[in-house]
């Protein structure tokens, strides 16, 4: 009985820790490098995990400017995984995505 | 001119969902406490089934919540705070979620545990889920109040309303 409890306890614990969820950072507005995490088609936002480990949330706005090699490329060229260059405007603590480039897959 | 927006808009749908499961959920809790003092049968099955709807309701509620998230993040000025909202109502939901699951085996006629047992560990995971559900409504409200999510502000001469 008391190793019931115990994984009782055990399974509340790790339930809350599982679904805690990803915790995203608010950084100064400017040019970022990392690597797409997540990516949300359906609200058009991405996670981009950065170099020192941040992770930042973007929403693109309408004058979100996605390329790659130079071109302009729609939302849907974004995939978890890719390298990326992100030109950011920090509003409050929301991080604004000027641009977005793809670097690499 | 300026013009009232359509009532029923996509970020809408979240307050007008989010608090039934508040409400019956709580009262879960209670009925399910009140069990635990004063075994009575309408304490349980009235609990359970206030369990099985909130529960239900509160996943309706994380589904209306995800739709208005991709419309008022874009306008928010702290959205950490509503990915802290996000990240408690998901814990909550899960919580309860397995409260009621651990209630089922009562009705299924659980083997592994003794009754009473599995009765008390409902009302604890009842408990922590309870204090998620608070302080997950708490930043919701923090969300509408300090900063305006999905709502919208009438033009300073209330021209749309003439």
């Amino acid at each position: 009985m008391k190793k019931l409890i115990n994984l009782f306890s055990l399974t509340v614990v790790l339930l809350s820790f599982a679904a805690c969820g990803e915790q995203t950072d608010a950084v100064e507005s400017g040019v970022y490098e990392g690597t797409v995490d997540k990516v949300e088609p359906a609200k058009t936002e991405i996670y981009v995990k950065t170099v020192d480990d941040k992770t930042l949330e973007l929403y693109f706005t309408e004058a979100t400017k996605l390329t790659r090699n130079g071109e302009v490329v729609p939302f849907d060229a974004l995939e978890a995984g890719q390298t990326v260059k992100v030109e950011i405007e920090k509003i409050g603590k929301r991080l604004d995505p000027i641009s977005v480039e793809i670097l690499e897959q | 001119m300026p013009e009232i927006p359509e009532f029923w808009r996509t970020e809408v749908w979240h307050p007008l969902s989010v608090h039934l499961p508040i409400g019956i959920l709580l009262a879960a809790v209670l009925f399910k406490f009140m069990q635990r003092i004063q075994p009575k049968s309408m304490w349980n099955l009235g609990g359970s089934i206030l369990l099985y709807l909130g529960t239900t309701a509160a996943w309706i509620s994380i589904y209306t919540g995800n739709l208005a998230d991709g419309i008022v993040s874009r306008h928010l000025c702290d959205p950490t705070i509503l990915k802290d909202h996000e990240n408690m109502a998901y814990l909550t939901a899960w919580l309860f979620t397995a409260a009621a699951a651990l209630d089922l085996l009562q009705f299924l006629g659980s083997r592994i545990l003794k009754m009473q047992v599995l009765s008390w560990m409902v009302v604890v995971l009842m408990l922590v889920a309870t204090g998620f559900l608070t302080y997950a409504g708490h930043l919701g409200a923090s969300l509408v109040y300090q900063q305006a999510a999905g709502v919208h502000i009438p033009s300073e001469d209330c021209a749309e309303f003439e």
